[in-house]
């Protein structure tokens, strides 16, 4: 026997005011000054003591229909398993949807998720009449459908039909915990949870968690887990899919890096993994012979882009039960040509003796007559023509041995990065130092990092140092870690700048300290791009505004280091000036479920953006108001629930662009809860395996009885109201 | 005492609340006398009676000589009463006598009765007594019939104070010895005390000749008991206090107020007095009246 609002229990305490009203009444009476006192007397004597009865029962009377009133209110209930006298007790339930990626996997004629909303049906019949129940879609968040529980249950089965799979990973706990909250204030006696997933372990990664809350809340909340879907034991799936060259440019074949991952349990033959360019037939394509369990292949594909601006590539295998990770779509953005400037700080008499000598070259990597053609185009300038310069022409400005410059070009560098230039300096022998570390650094927060002490000398060639040969993280250099890109080891460093890295510019604790009104943070945190055998860094870099800047240690030419020289040289170059030049585009692919946001120009603040999603018909699109964000308008959207690529578009003045979501490729697995593992679920919760004839409702309903008292309570205060009304009357009639 | 007060107790509507209804009271005791033509107390003229053939021991002043010298027999003539009859009125002037529910207590009721009575028998020529008592006589004025004397009652009556429990059989007791002559005892109460002595009382003057009436006075209140919720009753003669909710307790109190009523009533109908319950919410020219009358219907028969 419990109590449901036992709050109103204090309402017992109301059993006295019958018997206050009684004491005060005692007092308050009309005085008479009587003559017949002998008769009055006679009477009084002769019915004193039925009258003191009458009034003892009428008193009892009273406060017990108060007691049954405060009890009736305090709700009181009982749970058994045992009796089925009073029938079944209403329900409030939760239902939650899992409508996770790893929700597709069909077994030819239905997927798991129509299996699950049928499932979410049977749990809705399952209810007795005058049940409520609300309906959670979870995948990694929790969207509350119908978020408080409802009587209307044929919006809740709409709702149930209409619910959309999503390529969302899983993560059921936060979906048990909300659904917990909702049921925990609720004043009724049989609260139940209906889990409907298909038991992939990635979404039990807090299974202890679970059990915890649930064993919490056991005693309160029923909670039933059906699990849908059959074992499925093959699935192969495109866990990856970039772009491994550093620059887009048009009508140039770019190398795509697609990962194919086995995440079944026997090897898989002969997959053949095919790439296209904006859903056009495949470009290019490529047989995996041979795929152990559990592997993954790494393959490269070339494709090429044939106009300027948005392309979607999709990577693609053979469609397996689980289509959904069998294609991966990543949005790029080809560029005609990347202009560069370079100003070389010590020209030197002949063009071999200039700085930027190597690097021109290395630009342009092509016999002079295709120079023309080729997407990348170079110019060379000395220092003082620097001031001169209209950087904007330019996609990026290479400072090589650049001792100083004015303040003037200083101004002109911050507008220059703030709206997307890239800045790529190597110092050398000319080199203002104290500038570099007063003006860049501390002023403008330009640099990376501060120039330290020279270390080595130039002018020998048997001490020297070396770059890293493995683990490389940063995407400039990440080719490296694959051996037949060639090496960046051997390379030797004679002379070279200490790298002192900047401070972090955002600390975390601070960011939502902020003002509103302070000038965004322009200057990212600096990253090591690449450092050299000692662990110190060689190259470093960061975001300032739209822009980037990559900082080297030594020298561009061959002065202080035999880099230029080496085969990785030109790689190297080329992929720092993709960084650079694509800086822009690095939130064009995000995970599913992120939010895309992009810098656009002010032209566009308060117009409004028609979104395509993937998948979708060219009906279904969102509508999406630009506007400021960190003091620039940001297009923003955050409904990529579905892989693929998303179309964003803006009539007036035009505007069209891509970008892409991507799957978690955890929610490939098809790993699934142990048995283990069910048996400790089984403690806390009622596992149901779900086939199509399965009887949902017999499973729940046989320990579903259980009964609130208050109706029969208020019955028998009904009777007692009445019984007293009756007795009072009989009682007050004259004798 | 002045004309006002006396006026007002001859004065049975406006004695609580004017004094110019005067003329009404007087209207009830004249306006008997101007449609029946007859006093009621037709006993109290000096009238013949009776012829009685004389014996042995009678006055020979009573001879009836006119009888003597026609047929030489002895008779003797019988009168009713040589004088006029004195009526001894007797009010209770006990505590309890002072409750009223509505404008007026029993006692000022019985004041007027005994007022207009007095006025009444005096008008006639006939003596009056006045006795007030509580638990002993109280004020007693002395029979006369002089019409000043009703002034003097007047101011007695308006002066009257209650202070005491009653006790009507010790006084009713007194009374029967005390009386010489026989004459008409009127006692005006509410008869609170123990009915069987009082009974005696009564017994006791019916004894010595006089003719009784009672007039049980009782108010509306005691008659019909009409209190609802919680009343707590204060004795104006007894001490303790009840607490009680009445509207329970109404039938059995009637009960017990009719059953007093009925020993009352039949004691007197035993001893051959007239009794006569007043309400003391009936105007006083109708209970008169109404008694008169019923008198008038019973000694003519």
């Amino acid at each position: 026997m419990s109590f449901l609002n036992p709050i109103m229990l204090a309402g017992l305490a109301a059993v006295s005011v019958p018997i206050i009203i009684h004491l005060l009444n005692r007092r308050k009476f009309q005085k008479v000054m009587w003559a017949a006192m002998r008769f009055l007397k006679i009477s009084v004597e002769q019915n004193q003591r039925r009258m003191r009865i009458e009034d003892m029962i009428l008193l009892a009377l009273r406060c017990l229909l108060l007691m049954l009133l405060a009890l009736a209110l305090a709700r009181p209930a009982i749970l058994s398993n045992s009796t089925d006298v009073f029938g079944q007790s209403k329900v409030t339930g939760v239902i939650i949807l899992d409508n996770s990626q790893s929700m597709g996997v069909s077994d030819g004629a239905m997927t798991r998720f129509d299996k699950a909303r049928q499932a979410a049906e049977q749990a809705l019949d399952s209810m007795p009449a005058g049940s409520a129940s609300a309906v959670f879609l979870a995948s990694d968040i929790v969207r509350g459908s119908i978020p408080e529980p409802t009587f209307d249950f044929n919006l809740a089965r709409k709702i149930i039909r209409e619910a959309p799979l999503t390529d969302r990973a899983t993560d059921l706990f936060p979906a048990i915990e909300k659904a917990i909250d909702t049921l925990k204030g609720r004043l009724v006696i049989r609260k139940e949870i209906f889990l409907i997933t298909d038991g992939q372990a990635a979404g039990w990664r807090q299974l202890t968690e679970i059990q915890n809350v649930l064993e919490k809340t056991r005693t309160e909340i029923k909670s039933h887990i059906i699990l849908v879907g059959e074992h499925e034991e093959k699935n192969l799936g495109v866990s990856e899919l970039r772009l491994a060259s550093g620059l887009s440019p048009v009508k140039q074949p770019l190398r795509f890096e697609v990962k194919v991952s086995n995440y079944g349990k026997e090897e898989r033959r002969d997959t053949r993994v095919s790439l296209s360019v904006d859903g056009e037939p495949p470009c290019d394509e490529f047989t995996v012979d041979a795929l152990p369990a559990g592997a993954t292949k790494s393959v490269s594909l070339f494709a090429k882009l044939r106009t300027e601006g948005f392309h979607s590539v999709t990577a693609r295998i053979p469609e397996d039960r689980l289509p959904a990770d069998d294609k991966r779509t990543v949005a790029v953005r080809a560029i005609k040509e990347v202009r560069v400037l370079l100003v070389d700080g010590e020209p030197g008499n002949e063009p071999r003796d200039g700085e930027t000598f190597f690097l021109r070259h290395a630009l342009v990597p092509v016999p002079s007559e295709f120079a023309e053609e080729y997407f990348v185009k170079s110019k060379t300038i000395t220092g003082p023509e620097f001031s001169q310069a209209r950087l904007d022409d330019y996609d990026a400005v290479v400072l090589a041995n650049v001792a100083d410059f004015s303040e003037a070009t200083l101004k002109n560098i911050e507008q220059y990065l703030r709206r997307g230039g890239g800045l790529l300096i190597f110092p050398g022998g000319r080199v203002n130092v104290t500038f570099y570390n007063e003006q860049l650094l501390k002023r403008f927060n330009f640099l990376p990092a501060a120039l330290g002490q020279l270390r080595g000398e130039a002018d020998q060639d048997e001490k020297y140092t070396t770059l890293q040969e493995k683990d490389y993280t940063h995407p400039v250099v990440s080719i490296w870690n694959d051996p037949a890109s060639g090496t960046l080891g051997s390379a030797r460093f004679f002379r070279a700048f200490e790298l002192k890295p900047a401070p972090a510019t955002t600390p975390k604790a601070e960011r939502g300290r902020k003002p509103k009104d302070e000038k965004p943070q322009e200057a990212g945190d600096p990253q090591i791009i690449l450092k050299f055998a000692d662990d110190t860094p060689a190259v470093m870099e960061r975001t300032w505004g739209l822009g980037r800047v990559v900082l080297f240690s030594s020298t561009a030419d061959n002065a202080w280091n035999d880099l230029p020289v080496r085969l990785a040289f030109v790689p190297l170059v080329h992929r720092a000036l993709g960084s650079i030049v694509q800086r822009q585009d690095e939130g064009l692919n995000l995970r599913v479920g992120e939010k895309f946001a992009r810098r656009v120009n002010m032209e566009f603040l308060d117009k409004d953006a028609t979104v395509f999603k993937p998948r979708q018909t060219d009906a279904v699109r969102d509508l999406r108001r630009i506007e400021m964000g960190g003091g620039w308008p940001l297009l923003q959207y955050d409904h990529t629930d579905l892989s693929g690529i998303y179309e964003a578009s803006v009539v007036d003045p035009p505007l069209a662009l891509k970008f892409a979501a991507q799957p978690d490729p955890g929610e490939s697995s098809m790993d699934e809860l142990s048995q283990a593992q069910i048996k400790t679920l089984k403690d806390v919760a009622n596992v149901i395996p779900w086939t199509p004839n399965l009887s949902l409702r017999g499973m729940v309903e046989k320990d579903r009885s259980g009964l609130e008292f208050w109706l029969p309570i208020v019955i028998a205060a009904l009777l007692v109201g009445v019984v007293e009304t009756f007795l009072a009357q009989w009682f007050s009639r004259s004798k | 005492m002045d004309q006002a007060h006396i006026e007002q107790l001859l004065d049975p509507v406006a004695i609580s609340r004017a004094e110019s209804l005067g003329l009404n009271a007087r209207y009830i005791v004249e306006g008997y006398m101007a449609g029946e033509h007859k006093s009621p107390y037709r006993g109290f003229a000096i009238e013949f009676a009776q012829h009685r053939e004389y014996t042995h021991g009678d006055d020979p002043r009573h001879l009836d000589w006119k009888v003597l010298g026609r047929t030489d027999r002895y008779y003797i003539k019988q009168y009713e009463q040589e004088t006029n009859y004195v009526a001894n009125i007797l009010l209770d002037g006990s505590e309890s006598m002072k409750y009223g529910s509505g404008k007026l207590t029993k006692l000022q009721y019985g004041k007027m009765m005994a007022a207009c009575l007095a006025y009444l028998i005096l008008h006639q020529r006939d003596a009056v007594a006045l006795g007030l008592f509580d638990t002993t006589m109280r004020d007693y004025s002395p029979r006369s019939d002089s019409h000043a004397t009703i002034h003097k009652l007047l101011t007695k009556l308006a002066a009257f104070e209650p202070k005491d429990q009653t006790n009507i059989a010790t006084v009713l007791h007194d009374m029967a010895r005390q009386i010489r002559r026989k004459g008409i005892v009127i006692v005006i109460s509410d008869f609170f005390d123990d009915e069987q002595k009082v009974l005696e009382g009564i017994q006791h003057l019916r004894f010595g000749g006089n003719e009784v009436v009672v007039f049980h006075l009782m108010d509306p209140y005691e008659l019909e008991f009409p209190f609802t919720g919680l009343v707590e009753f204060e004795g104006l003669e007894q001490v303790p206090k009840i607490l009680t909710r009445p509207s329970e307790v109404r039938k059995s109190y009637l009960r017990e107020v009719e059953a007093f009523r009925l020993r009352l009533r039949d004691g007197c109908e035993k001893n051959q007095c007239h009794y006569l319950l007043v309400n003391t919410a009936q105007p006083l020219h109708e209970v008169l009246s109404g008694y008169l009358a019923f008198r008038l219907r019973t000694t003519t028969r």
